[in-house]
């Protein structure tokens, strides 16, 4: 299915999101805990937007000279006795790593936490092959594996809508007994997996950033699954989307830092790691590192006004200070990308048909903009979406469309607007009611306007189904009529 | 595929971004500030101590500190606490450096061989239930050791082993890792250092993928233990 | 000192008490208020949805009319639409006829608290409120107008005023210009919780600098038929106002040295 998620439409989607109270919980609680973490880690670093700038600076840098770095970086690891494979479509990295497989004879594949490798739907793909079996070995893709493959709904936290007696669950389908403890469930997960690990003969982990003047790749994890993927396999396979890459070792460091703070309010997660082909001196890591550099839809951004997304380093943090996000989870936007990231990214990779819904899952509040580590102008991408399928490719053709055009020449015309203004109180008055006044203040002075019901258009039924509209002042209520008065008043008293 | 499947690709991309290939050896990337350097910069080592000792400590590590004199018998305490019944230590030099040469000879453990096949050293790090290593740099920020893989102490040596114990000279506490980094990456490029692997470990392993609350210990050890050796 | 109102398409078309609560207290601090008469809309509605072409002609208007008085300032009682306008220097910066008159336009627009407390260095503006308040931060105004302080400094100062912090301050109330609409079934959610965290402050008045969010807040407290007094920042600083009272930055920072 590649990155979509859900053949459902959005609406539907975000019904059964709203529906689901558990999930929302335990958003609000991750969110808000996280808030604490990340904002606390972010101050006690200091200089957090120097940080951010000196982020910024260096993807930028590296999404400007991509096909240099990518060059440097293949050079680097064939140099070692790597081998790089540069995949235009999901259908040739997958190729590849199961032609590889075959030829590798391979049996058991474990593999670490990799966004990329679920948009390539590799799992699937690698037990289509006779003989073949894969284990997710990250505790939450692990769950995942086991509950049937149910789809990630945060790209850090992939199990964030389940709670802890469906996971018990689905471990006592393992064998398991125990009580539904996390500490207990992690420690069954670590003795399931480790057998697994110890026969294991290739090993498939995603890259957080490849390190273009060494052929090293760096990832960032807590648990420790991702060294273990690369200490014991035989043969091992990195997936890596074109983007993620470093000029060396040292700004690899600085995006560490500033991704530990950001994902997960660390300082640096429990494990960061440079790692390519073993020396010939070294007993284990792999004898065969194979290095798969994935496009997939990545150059539809290179050269446009989206090209900022690619500086994504994959922090998870838009997602945890987002609002829509908070309420309708992963699921509600059907993409294993959600969240603002998710909403950019989606139709960037896999066109407006499939996600042309997600820009316009936002309030446009900016809170992602405003905690992205390496400056992705977030909310401005999401008004550019828009942008591009209402002026560009004209998707929608709704009377909504009408609407917005209609407001777009009525504000851009004194006489329309002061028409409007002189009408719009006798136009509403037919639906204007007063049967309950629990708001008090300005809002409701002039009257209060409840649920509008057909043929009031759509667009303004979507105010009213959920909440009272104020009632439009009376022309000569209103604040230019009060303020031509006021003026007059005060030129009559002779003052200024 | 080699050659030509890699040109297609990124010419492409060239053609894509409307940007010609081969510009960057005339704009390599010069950073615009130097947090890395100057964050947390200028401390001595007794202060560099006090906040690798924090913030190890934060994130649950034991931390001790201990002269080369009563190294071994530190040694001797932790492996009776944890009780650990087969202990694996790195093939190494370093024993004479902190005068362990005594000590180490006095165990009856096993060994991250140099020559030996893979299996045989993953069958050996998977048996033990407490290993005692040796660490590059202690990152005072966060509480960080690094290590990089050598032929005595391979990768599965940090991840395998049940309790885990990483040996490290106060000399070698620095501040962050920027300057642990600038010292792999000038010793790999000026041949000093050949390694194809560099673990930062900051705290056992842990995972908050279940209702994300923290827990301790799912792949890696279930505890660190970091030993700084002040006299050295 | 002669300052330009922008009125925004909101207050002028629903909220009367608003404009003139900012006019008086601005004039109460000598400033000479004019309404330049072909201003309509700072053109969110349009442009945040995307038409962008058809945005064009309303910016151009906007501009022409606020730069048509010949003021120091121009002020809004609306952080969101204020914003907008400073935005205009960004999106037009490559229109030849109006980059120019978009960054004069920008430099010289603030949001009606952010003014009062950055330009005039009012502290207190005088204002008496025998009253238990929350407030809400209004994205817009926090994070691209970038006014975070000014609000809270000024009712901080109202006398008799009790301020209660509101839980998840930081997140939107789900009004998001024509999201609001577009989305009904998300924006429920979100205002549903913000309407949940103000009654959990137990406050009588809900205040914020955006008349729209207020709008939008006020309308599901209408419909789900809770209590609460809705007030624009400005109509908390016009209230029972004793001139006495007022003090600036400068008369605090005298005080401690």
């Amino acid at each position: 299915m590649g990155i979509a998620t859900s053949t459902k439409p959005f609406v539907e989607r975000v019904e059964e999101a709203k529906k689901d109270k558990f999930m929302q919980a335990s958003v609000a609680k991750a969110q808000d805990a996280q808030w604490d973490k990340r904002e606390a880690a972010r101050k006690e670093l200091g200089n957090w937007e120097q940080w951010r700038d000196l982020g910024e600076q260096i993807r930028q840098h590296v999404i400007k000279y991509l096909p240099d770095y990518l060059e440097e970086f293949a050079d680097n690891v064939e140099k070692k006795g790597g081998h790089v494979f540069f995949a235009k479509t999901d259908q040739e990295a997958t190729e590849y790593i199961k032609d590889l497989a075959v030829k590798k004879a391979v049996k058991k594949v474990v593999k670490s936490k990799s966004m990329v490798s679920t948009e390539i739907d590799l799992d699937k793909e690698l037990m289509k092959l006779p003989g073949v079996s894969v284990m997710e070995t990250d505790l939450a893709e692990f769950i995942l594996q086991e509950d049937n493959w149910d789809e990630p709904t945060h790209i850090v936290f992939p199990t964030l809508h389940k709670n802890r007696d469906q996971i018990q669950k689905v471990f006592e389908k393992l064998g398991y007994t125990g009580s539904n403890e996390p500490e207990k469930m992690a420690k069954f997960a670590r003795k399931y997996l480790r057998e697994y690990f110890l026969q294991a003969d290739m090993g498939v982990t995603g890259c957080n950033f490849a390190i273009a003047d060494s052929g090293m790749i760096n990832l960032v994890t807590n648990e420790g699954n991702a060294d273990l993927t690369m200490a014991i396999p035989k043969t091992q396979v990195v997936v890596m989307g074109m983007e993620r890459i470093v000029p060396s070792l040292k700004e690899a460091e600085v995006l560490d830092n500033m991704l530990s703070r950001s994902a997960v309010g660390q300082k640096l997660t429990s494990y960061c790691s440079f790692s390519g082909k073993r020396t010939d001196d070294e007993s284990d890591g792999p004898d065969d590192f194979h290095v798969v550099i994935i496009d997939n839809g990545r150059s539809n951004a290179l050269g446009t006004q989206f090209e900022s997304v690619l500086q994504c380093i994959r922090c998870g943090s838009c997602l945890n200070v987002c609002p829509v996000y908070r309420h309708i989870g992963g699921k509600g936007y059907g993409s294993i990308y959600p969240g603002p990231i998710g909403a950019v990214l989606s139709p960037v990779l896999d066109g407006y048909e499939e996600f042309g819904d997600l820009p316009y899952a936002s309030s446009l509040c900016a809170a992602c903009t405003e905690t992205c580590p390496v400056r992705i102008p977030l909310h401005e991408l999401l008004i550019e979406h828009r942008h591009v399928m209402m002026d560009k490719l004209h998707t929608d053709h709704s009377l909504t469309n009408t609407i917005m055009k209609t407001i777009g020449v009525g504000t851009g015309s004194p006489i329309l607007f002061k028409s409007a203004m002189f009408g719009a109180n006798t136009a509403s008055k037919v639906v204007s009611h007063h049967d309950h006044d629990s708001v008090a203040g300005f809002l409701y002075e002039t009257g209060r306007i409840g649920k509008l019901h057909k043929p009031v258009p759509k667009f303004a039924r979507g105010w009213t189904d959920i909440r009272d509209l104020p009632q439009p002042a009376k022309s000569h209520e209103n604040f230019r009529h009060w303020f031509k008065k006021h003026k007059q008043e005060q030129a009559a008293k002779g003052g200024k | 595929m080699g050659n030509a499947n890699r040109e297609e690709f990124l010419d492409f991309l060239a053609q894509k971004a409307k940007r010609p290939r081969h510009q960057l050896h005339e704009h390599p990337f010069q950073p615009l500030n130097d947090l890395p350097e100057t964050t947390l910069s200028g401390k001595s080592q007794d202060e560099l101590l006090e906040i690798a000792q924090k913030n190890s400590e934060a994130v649950k590590v034991d931390f001790k500190k201990v002269t080369t004199e009563n190294l071994g018998k530190l040694l001797d305490e932790y492996i009776a606490a944890k009780k650990i019944k087969n202990l694996i230590l790195p093939t190494t030099d370093k024993w004479n450096e902190f005068n362990l040469d005594k000590w180490q000879k006095e165990q009856a453990a096993t060994y991250w061989q140099p020559q030996a096949a893979r299996e045989v050293n993953i069958k050996t790090a998977q048996s033990a239930d407490g290993a005692v290593g040796f660490a590059d740099y202690l990152l005072a920020e966060s509480g960080t050791i690094t290590v990089a893989t050598t032929a005595g102490q391979g990768r599965a040596f940090n991840f395998l082993p049940t309790h885990y114990l990483s040996i490290i000279k106060k000399s070698d506490i620095v501040p962050r890792t920027r300057q642990a980094m600038d010292k792999y990456d000038s010793d790999i490029k000026n041949g000093v250092l050949s390694t194809s692997n560099i673990n930062f470990i900051t705290g056992p392993s842990n995972s908050g993928d279940i209702e994300m609350v923290l827990v301790v210990g799912v792949h890696g050890p279930l505890d660190m233990t970091y030993v700084v050796v002040e006299d050295l | 000192m002669k300052v330009a109102i922008f009125s925004t398409c909101v207050v002028d078309l629903f909220f009367p008490k608003v404009g003139q609560a900012m006019t008086e207290v601005l004039e109460r601090f000598g400033c000479d208020c004019y309404l330049p008469e072909n201003q309509i809309c700072c053109g969110q509605p349009t442009y945040n949805s995307g038409y962008l072409k058809e945005t064009d002609k309303t910016l151009h208007n906007e501009i022409d009319s606020l730069l048509s008085v010949d003021a120091d300032y121009i002020v809004g009682p609306a952080g969101s639409c204020v914003a907008m306008l400073r935005s205009y220097k960004n999106s037009l910066k490559d229109d030849p006829e109006y980059a120019q008159k978009a960054a004069e336009l920008a430099d010289k627009s603030y949001e009606f608290s952010q003014f009062l407390y950055r330009v005039l260095g009012v502290v207190d503006a005088g204002a008496q409120l025998d009253a238990k308040a929350t407030y809400h931060r209004s994205c817009h105004m926090t994070r691209l107008l970038g006014e975070a302080t000014a609000p809270f400094v000024l009712l901080d100062h109202v006398k008799d005023l009790e301020m209660t912090p509101l839980p998840n301050i930081q997140n939107c109330c789900g009004f998001g210009g024509t999201f609001s609409a577009k989305e009904p079934e998300i924006s429920q959610t979100m205002v549903d919780e913000k309407v949940d965290s103000v009654l959990s402050t137990k406050a009588e008045i809900l205040i914020s600098a955006d008349p729209a969010c207020l709008m939008n807040i006020g309308g599901r407290f209408s419909r789900r038929g809770e209590k609460i007094k809705i007030m624009h920042i400005a109509e908390v600083l016009n209230s029972n106002v004793d001139v006495k009272r007022i003090k600036y930055k400068k008369d605090i920072e005298k005080v401690e040295q």
